[in-house]
């Protein structure tokens, strides 16, 4: 069927382009699952195991009071007894907040319906945000309603409570010379680390570690010895002109704590709006194909383990150019002649002061010394790239303090371990056996999320409160200072970690409202009241950065780097490489479904993790079926030191040779109903020695059929050029390279016949139309999007699921290619299957003018609004699917069950999850179809708004934003009035590489796209 | 050979056929009456748990309906008054029924809410907004009707689709200039020639699209 419509729309310029390995063979498998609309077996709900393991973990089917008689339902009014101020019932409250994710705050702003709050947004003023948030913001609000956070105080575990947990700190801790080691999570609050430096007084044995699985420590190690001091690395991706990221995955909020920042920047750099516009060129070198390496202008797929000698190779090479890198002068290993290097090294030098070299926080120290070492001899340290002294990150946040704890555990040489947050047992190197040393401490105090694999070891187990329940603060990643203000009352009456800090301290329950306000007296100067409430009105102090150093490569580094040279070995096995998970991070987001729903940014995978490797090795070690889309696969096991784990194999086209990447986080037991056997554990694997890699490894297939739900066949439309890209200087020479002429090298069908008509627009099968571009009515709604700068992160499909109250279906449902999701993102690959190139395109509903599912409709549930958008009503459809069938963009999806109610209404706490729904919007039921609405609730409010005050339902510029648009890191969307000639929307529809997608069908969708620009270095094409 | 049916047979077919007709006439006539909500809805007046009576407080004492339902030009929701509204003047004023007033201030001294039955209940994905219609000139009375007159609140009219879209269609039989909106009773000669000119006045194009109300 693929080569039908190639022949009908003659061959596109670029026709190679293929989701999976399947398509590109054309083969069997991927005829069957793409020929039907749904796959096989997709109106039965066969799996018992799928159907329990719902998400019961958002919901909202109204609460009905009861039936008084058949006649209808009654409702009850509950008024408030005393109202409180600002609440209007039915307008939605908007408080600034931020969002703690390791120690760095991201600024954001939460819609609050009656108190009770469901959307969280990036704040506008907030400089790690501008507005903007993470697929970690979105679903955040989805970890505060999880029904399977812990809910009590447990003591040996048993139901205990906090007031019997305070009397024991009294007599506990009142011995003040104990051998208290302290592990906590790293944290920027400044309450916290005031109350930490009071225990540290107060205890005279007590040790502090800040243990984080994916930490900062070996960057900061990194700065110690390039300049001898202890530094942030904070980079400026705007202000470069070229970029050189080694392994670093810095667009993905799960390898860089101030990802949302970072992306901004970075897309901010590349935006083009015309030829003359210069962008920024991005080289990435890295071993597994990351979302950031997708967005590569040149990537080099590089072992992990080699890419230290990469870069000592370009150092040897730069060293005679510039001052400061002496010493690795001569230096030579098997890249001194790669073509990389001379080409990396020329544009290096050509962009002195304006280039960024950036390596993966994992990589060991000496590559992190030698990057900015780089930094400093290019002039970039100071411009491109600047170092800050944070005051809180203390020498103890390293991993061999860690170590140094847990020996001591073992020696026995400690009484009490207070943890705060983090989960070691689940985390922790496995070399260490943290689990078996923590049992030699008399004493185990936990304060976690849930009763995970910690708690259970501990003596004391306190539940935490989240971040949008509690009192706190911090820093952002550069060092804006931030209030963390709570939206609602602990659910489960949780304790913050100051609140419990304070408790060990002072063994009483002391407010963290009193807390914060304690440690603000210091920092607000002037009126007090009135600063603080500024500053909880605007959700930061001031834009502030913390102090800048002037640096200087030290005598240390340069002492040292022949050691690293000596080091660095060639070597030609296999490696292993553990990450942090796209989705779940470190396992924390384990039990958040829309997380585990969401495909990989990469591989689109949902619910699973695997082992992706290159198709060479996957033939290396006979796996066959590796990466089939809906195939169930084999499974290799891995041996590091003498531990095994299987795990599915998955083959990733672009993956290094010889290299094979894990993500960890997955496996969890007794979490929740979400992450309970979801996926496998990988951290047994993860050893002190090989945190990032490992080489030592023995990888045998161990065959065996697995089943992954992977989403990249889904909805496919079938080989069409959808994508339209073309290099920086294909552009200059082709401005208007997107067109449909141009792309297919063909008239758009049907135009010669409407000029014999004497029509502008082409002729159609549909309705006819007069001439008119929209009809009377304004506004009219249309979208476009930049995939220029979309980065493929995901943020929009998470967004939309907490803004449209889109069920979170299970594994075996996507499988069957049933996921809800409005807004999918589609990731192409194109070329060469060793060494391809990635693009991303979300794809939400067209909104097609003369949309071909409004033809087939029986019962007109899906029509045209005056406005402009193809609406969808839930309560006419009667699920035919027809409209689905006849969708060309495949952008319709059906509730073959009551998702909705299922999770909605069962589990030991529905009313919970249903406070996570979203009021403004309709839960849909079974036999229902549901798509994008453009944010039609959020459209129809601010035409009401609008109308009030200037009489006009046309809103201004700006004020709708869609759920997606709106949380996009890149500003990818933009959303407007089409009749509003000033709008950014039409302003983005008239750059000439605006597209529309599948045109020659002549739909005219209010959605379009700008095509992609890359810009490679000519030289290494 | 003798008839089998006698003469008067004939006359069952043709009677059956009526009687059909006239049944099945019957069935849909009242399907169509008593099933629709002008039949099921109207009228309805449950029992409130606090004896609260719109026609002394709106009729006789003459409050504005904007006193207690205060949002209703802000909000989506007109709400309905927290205990807080009615403490206003109760705590100093008495009743002729101290029981229906005790009620009220049990509420109001346990923080407790008055659990009031909801009269004009709209399903759940029709999404109405009460700014959007009293902003442009619609009257309380034109959907909830004379309130100043009941003493128990009954819903006058059906709040059905078709009953939305009369109005939508021909908003200039019901329009009112803004500050006319609380009045009960308002009546004036030439409506239609006033609708016109609020209309024109207000910009008004009421949605007769799906997703004005249903999302």
């Amino acid at each position: 069927m693929s080569e039908d419509v190639t022949q009908l729309n003659g061959e596109g310029k670029k026709a190679n382009y293929w989701k999976s390995l399947n398509q590109l063979a054309k083969n069997d498998e991927y005829k069957k699952f793409v020929d039907r609309e749904f796959p096989e077996e997709a109106t039965e709900l066969t799996d018992k195991v799928s159907r329990r393991s719902f998400l019961r973990v958002m919901g909202a089917s109204i609460a009905l009071a009861g039936f008084a008689s058949c006649r209808r339902p009654v409702q009850k009014i509950l008024p408030y007894s005393n109202q409180p101020e600002e609440v209007i019932p039915g307008e939605p409250l908007y408080y600034a907040s931020a969002m703690p994710f390791q120690d760095a705050l991201t600024g954001i702003v939460v819609e609050n319906h009656e108190g009770r709050p469901t959307k969280i947004e990036g704040n506008e003023m907030h400089p790690a945000s501008s507005g903007s948030s993470s697929i970690f913001n979105q679903g955040a609000i989805l970890n505060m309603y999880d029904p399977d956070r812990s809910r009590y105080v447990r003591r040996d575990g048993e139901r205990s409570s906090y007031n019997e947990f305070l009397s024991f700190c009294k007599e506990h801790f009142s011995d003040t010379d104990r051998n208290i080691a302290f592990i906590s999570e790293a944290n920027s609050s400044p309450t916290y680390n005031r109350l930490r430096d009071q225990a540290l007084d107060q205890f005279s044995n007590a040790q502090w570690v800040t243990y984080e699985p994916f930490g900062e420590d070996n960057a900061l190690e990194g700065t110690n010895i390039a300049f001898g001091e202890r530094l942030r690395t904070v980079n400026h991706f705007d202000q470069a002109d070229v970029i050189v990221a080694l392994d670093d995955d810095f667009l993905n909020p799960a390898a860089n704590k101030n990802s949302v920042q970072d992306t901004r920047n970075y897309t901010q750099g590349r935006k083009v709006e015309s030829p003359e516009d210069n962008m920024t060129r991005f080289y990435a070198i890295e071993s597994t194909f990351s979302m950031t390496g997708s967005n590569a202008d040149n990537r080099l797929r590089l072992k992990s383990s080699e890419i230290e000698l990469f870069l000592y190779a370009l150092a040897a090479e730069l060293s005679g150019s510039v001052d400061g890198l002496t010493e690795f002068s001569g230096y030579s290993n098997k890249f001194t002649d790669h073509d990389w290097i001379g080409a990396l090294a020329e544009d290096l030098l050509a962009n002195q002061g304006s280039s960024v070299l950036t390596v993966g926080n994992e990589h060991a120290p000496s590559i992190h010394a030698t990057v900015a070492a780089l930094n400093q001899a290019l002039g970039n340290a100071g411009n491109t790239v600047t170092y800050h002294e944070v005051p809180y990150l203390q020498d103890q946040y390293n991993k061999d303090a860690f170590e140094s704890v847990v020996s001591d555990l073992q020696a026995g040489n400690i009484d009490t371990v207070v943890l705060v947050g983090t989960n070691p047992a689940f985390t922790a190197p496995a070399d260490l056996n943290f689990s078996e040393n923590l049992q030699n401490a008399n004493t185990v105090i936990h304060l976690a999320d849930y009763y995970d694999e910690t708690s259970k070891l501990a003596n004391w187990h306190i539940n935490r409160a989240h971040f949008l329940e509690a009192w706190s603060d911090g820093y952002s990643f550069t060092g804006t200072r931030s209030i963390v203000q709570p939206q609602i009352e602990p659910l489960f009456s949780g304790i913050s970690d100051i609140e419990f800090l304070n408790s060990i301290v002072t063994s009483e329950k002391t407010k963290g409202y009193d807390l914060v306000q304690e440690t603000w007296n210091e920092f607000i100067s002037g009126s007090f009241q009135s600063n603080w409430e500024r500053i909880l009105h605007d959700g930061l102090d001031e834009e502030a950065t913390f102090p800048q150093a002037s640096v200087d490569i030290s005598s240390d580094f340069q002492a040292s780097v022949s050691g690293f040279l000596n080091r660095a070995s060639e070597t030609s096995e296999m490696e292993v490489v553990i990450r942090p998970d796209s989705k779940l991070y470190d396992g924390r987001y384990a039990n958040n479904g829309w997380l585990q729903e969401l495909p990989d940014p990469m591989t689109k995978i949902t619910w699973d993790n695997v082992a992706l490797m290159s198709k060479a090795t996957a033939e290396k070690l006979g796996i066959q079926q590796a990466g089939l889309g809906v195939a169930e696969v084999e499974k290799v096991s891995i041996t590091i030191d003498g531990t095994t784990v299987e795990i599915p194999a998955w083959v990733q086209p672009g993956h290094a040779d010889d290299s094979i990447t894990i993500t960890v986080g997955y496996g969890r037991e007794g979490i929740g109903k979400v992450a309970n056997q979801t996926g496998i554990d990988t951290y047994p694997l993860r050893k002190t020695g090989s945190m990032l890699y490992a080489t030592d490894v023995s990888v045998e297939n161990a065959g065996g059929a697995y089943e992954i739900a992977c989403t990249q066949d889904h909805n496919s439309m079938e080989g069409r050029s959808l994508l339209r890209h073309a290099t920086l200087q294909e552009y200059r020479e082709e401005p208007e390279f997107a067109s449909y002429e141009s792309s297919y090298e063909a008239e758009l069908p049907g135009e010669s016949y409407a000029e014999e008509k004497g029509s502008d627009r082409p002729m159609t099968l549909f309705d006819s139309q007069d001439d008119e571009e929209y009809p009377d009515y304004e506004p009219q709604w249309g979208m476009t999007i930049d995939l220029n700068s979309c980065i493929g992160c995901g943020a929009c499909t998470v967004a939309c699921q907490a803004e449209n109250n889109i069920p979170v279906v299970g594994k075996r449902e996507v499988s069957n290619g049933r996921e809800m999701h409005w807004i999918r993102n589609d990731r192409y690959f194109e070329g060469d299957v060793d060494d391809p190139q990635a693009l991303h395109q979300p794809v939400p509903c067209m909104h097609c003018e003369l949309a071909p599912c409004e033809q087939v409709c029986p019962v007109a549930a899906t029509t045209h609004s005056d406005d402009g958008m193809n609406q969808m009503t839930y309560n006419r459809c009667i699920g035919t699917r027809y409209c689905a069938n006849n969708c060309p963009y495949k952008v319709r999806r059906f509730n073959f069950f009551n998702y909705t109610k299922e999770y909605l209404t069962t589990g030991d706490d529905p009313e919970v999850v249903q406070m996570a729904m979203n009021p403004d919007v309709t839960v849909r039921f079974r036999g229902v179809m549901e798509k994008c609405t453009y944010c039609v609730q959020r459209v129809n409010k601010a035409k009401i708004e609008a109308k009030k005050e200037t009489g006009s339902p046309k809103p201004e510029d700006g004020a709708v934003q869609t759920a997606c648009q709106q949380a996009c890191p890149a500003k990818a969307i933009e959303f407007g009035d089409l009749t509003d000639d000033n709008s950014k929307v039409v302003e983005a529809k008239s750059n000439e590489r605006n597209y529309l997608l599948l045109e020659e069908v002549n739909t005219r969708p209010r959605t379009s796209y700008l095509a992609k620009l890359r810009n490679p270095n000519p030289k290494l094409a | 050979m003798a008839q089998i049916f006698p003469k008067w047979a004939d006359e069952i077919p043709r009677r059956l056929l009526v009687g059909a007709i006239v049944f099945l006439t019957a069935i849909v006539a009242g399907v169509w009456y008593f099933f629709s909500p002008e039949y099921t809805d109207v009228g309805y007046a449950p029992q409130q748990p606090v004896d609260y009576s719109h026609k002394i407080h709106a009729g006789q004492l003459g409050l504005d309906c904007q006193y207690c339902h205060t949002e209703v030009f802000n909000s989506k929701q007109a709400n309905v008054p927290p205990t807080q509204t009615c403490m206003n003047c109760h705590s100093q004023i008495d009743s002729q029924r101290p029981e229906e007033i005790q009620k009220i201030r049990d509420s109001w001294n346990s923080g407790e809410p008055i659990e009031w039955v909801r009269v004009h209940n709209l399903p759940d994905y029709a999404y109405f907004s009460h700014e959007a219609h009293v902003n442009v000139g619609v009257g309380c009375e034109s959907c909830h009707g004379r309130v100043d007159k009941m003493d128990v609140v009954s819903q006058q009219e059906p709040l059905s689709m078709s009953w939305c879209l009369d109005c939508h269609r021909n908003p200039e039989q019901h329009l009112r200039p803004v500050e006319e909106v609380t009045t009960m009773g308002y009546q004036v000669e030439n409506q239609v020639e006033l609708g016109k000119k609020l209309i024109a006045k207000h910009n008004v194009h009421p949605p007769t699209y799906c997703q004005g109300c249903h999302y």
